[in-house]
């Protein structure tokens, strides 16, 4: 029987604790750099008409690159730097340790990455005027939701089994998987976060003659399928990291 | 308390434990042994942390592996630090027991007891990231006692500790264990731990060589051939006089020939004549060194005990 308000509390210390210079430095260059990016191209009068290059760039730099960024940064090493720190044996020796610490870890991320997605989308809607508008920001912000939610659940599984070259391993399957296999015109690249993200944005802003000219980018699915099996994606690999950690065994601290 | 059946834990080809067979009643013990001894395998083998090989492991009845709901009967204070710095040993210590599922203001109560009880109140609101090695030890200990747990398990926890520190962190364990509860202490440190039992686990090389009271030990050791140092440098001019006596088992010359390392199975016989040998001869020995002063020819002398070889 899971325990909201105990995830709720390892939440709270893990927010309170991860409130340093060093990590609101780097929220705020993630947040700020599609917002300098966009307002380059405004200043050198790029036209906004038609805006699916502005929104297609848009998804890129934020479901896409803050969220995948924020993430490898928070999400990825939350299990292996307790265990480098050699805290994990205090948390691991709580009943509900594991589990919950693993919860809250994730749900923090999430929340440090999708605040810097909101704030980011918002800055730059504003900065492209009328012709981004409220449909963009909205879909935007729900595609920002759906990224950080899957690819947090991701990258804490690939953290919770290669806890000692997390970063290596969770960059390389990055790019090899979700930027390389995610655009090959195959069954396989539908199992990726980045393909159900993209037929998503397409759907939503019924951009039909994006999705017509690359299919095998943008999908033909319906919406409710994309959602499903992200739902699915997301719940498969955050219970198989809850799993994990649940059952594995972890390097405590130097024999005695 | 505690029940370990023929348990073996493998690290790969490394043996942590070997072939480990245990049967604590509730009480205090000690468990000594040099670094890399096995210590840590078996405190996380008794904890849960880690799956036996092979044999089994019970705690109070139980499989910790298995049943994590064991954990809020067992306290651990690790030997590793604690690296939060932002954080108070307030909000460390209540999150910790919150960890158990205890209610939040129930959590509040006992970190505040268990903070007062190590002598933490004062500074518990301070970041952790200014304390002391010797306050954080305190802070530690003081998570391992929040939840109020029937098994206190403490693995080198004079670490960091000044004179004063020390004193009350004994004070402390005395109390723990005369209030009926038990402990289990892990050090490489003997007089550690006599200070706070009399029964004690001997590991070495991941096996349990002896286990008693101090004098069983030392009723095994005097059975045991145990090694004698002779350093000066007529040490060597010494061989002649113990080559020949039946006491000796061997004799070995080190340190450019400073160190006469010789085994005894009767040391009482050497310490007797020594003195006389020196006088006749003229000889300058400088240093004399039992193994009583040396933890790891004790462990050696043991593990000669525990394969048969004596």
């Amino acid at each position: 029987m899971m325990n909201p308000m105990l995830t709720l509390d390892v939440v709270k210390f893990e927010l309170a604790r991860s409130m340093t210079f060093g990590r609101t430095a780097i929220w705020f260059v993630l947040a700020l750099f599609p917002v300098i990016l966009i307002s380059v191209l405004r200043l050198n009068d790029v036209p906004l008409d038609p805006v699916e290059p502005w929104g297609i760039m848009l998804y890129f730099l934020v479901p896409e690159v803050i969220s995948l960024l924020g993430l490898l940064l928070w999400a990825t090493p939350a299990i292996s730097t307790e265990i480098e720190g050699q805290t994990w044996i205090y948390l691991a020796m709580r009943q509900s340790g594991r589990t919950y610490v693993l919860l809250g870890k994730y749900i923090t991320a999430v929340l440090w990455t999708l605040s810097a997605a909101i704030l980011s989308t918002t800055a730059c809607i504003v900065v492209m005027g009328p012709a981004g508008g409220f449909r963009l920001w909205a879909v935007m912000c729900a595609l920002s939701v759906l990224s950080c939610f899957a690819h947090a659940s991701l990258y804490v599984l690939i953290g919770s089994i290669f806890f000692r070259r997390t970063m290596v391993t969770a960059v390389f399957y990055t790019i090899a998987i979700e930027y390389g296999l995610s655009f090959v015109p195959a069954v396989a690249n539908k199992l990726t976060i980045n393909y159900r993200l993209r037929g998503l944005l397409s759907n939503w802003m019924d951009w039909e003659q994006a999705r017509s000219a690359a299919e095998n980018v943008f999908g033909s699915e319906p919406s409710w399928v994309h959602l499903v099996v992200l739902a699915i994606m997301t719940m498969v690999l955050l219970g198989a990291a809850i799993i994990r950690i649940g059952r594995g065994e972890f390097p405590t601290q130097q024999e005695g | 308390m505690i029940r370990l059946n023929h348990v073996s834990k493998m690290y790969g080809e490394v043996i942590g434990v070997n072939d480990l067979t245990i049967d604590l009643p509730d009480g205090a013990f000690g468990v000594v042994g040099p670094n890399g001894s096995g210590k840590t395998t078996l405190i996380n083998l008794m904890t849960g942390q880690l799956r036996p090989t092979l044999g089994q492991v019970e705690v109070f009845g139980s499989d910790p592996w298995r049943h994590r709901r064991l954990l809020r009967r067992i306290g651990l204070c690790p030997a590793t630090d604690v690296l939060y710095p932002n954080v108070t040993a307030r909000q460390w210590v209540t999150y910790q027991v919150r960890l158990h599922g205890i209610e939040q203001r129930q959590c509040r109560e006992l970190a505040l007891e268990s903070l007062e009880l190590v002598g933490m109140t004062a500074n518990m609101d301070r970041p952790m990231g200014t304390y002391s090695l010797g306050m954080r030890q305190r802070t530690k200990i003081a998570q391992a006692i929040a939840h109020r747990p029937d098994l206190l398990i403490l693995h080198e926890p004079y670490n960091g500790l000044d004179p004063v520190g020390r004193y009350q962190m004994t004070e402390l364990l005395k109390t723990w264990a005369t209030d009926g509860k038990s402990l289990l202490f892990a050090s490489h440190v003997l007089h550690e731990i006599e200070a706070i039992t009399s029964s004690f686990l001997l590991i070495f090389g991941g096996r349990l060589l002896a286990s008693g009271t101090a004098s069983e030990i030392e009723q095994i050791l005097a059975d045991t051939p145990q090694e004698v140092s002779l350093f000066g440098p007529d040490a060597p001019a010494l061989i002649h006089r113990l080559a020949d006596q039946s006491w000796v088992e061997s004799l070995q010359l080190l340190d450019d020939r400073k160190e006469l390392r010789v085994s005894l199975r009767d040391p009482v016989a050497l310490y007797s004549r020594l003195a006389e040998w020196v006088n006749e001869d003229g000889l300058r020995i400088e240093r004399f060194q039992t193994a009583d002063g040396n933890l790891t020819a004790v462990f050696e002398s043991l593990l000669r005990h525990h394969r048969g070889e004596t």
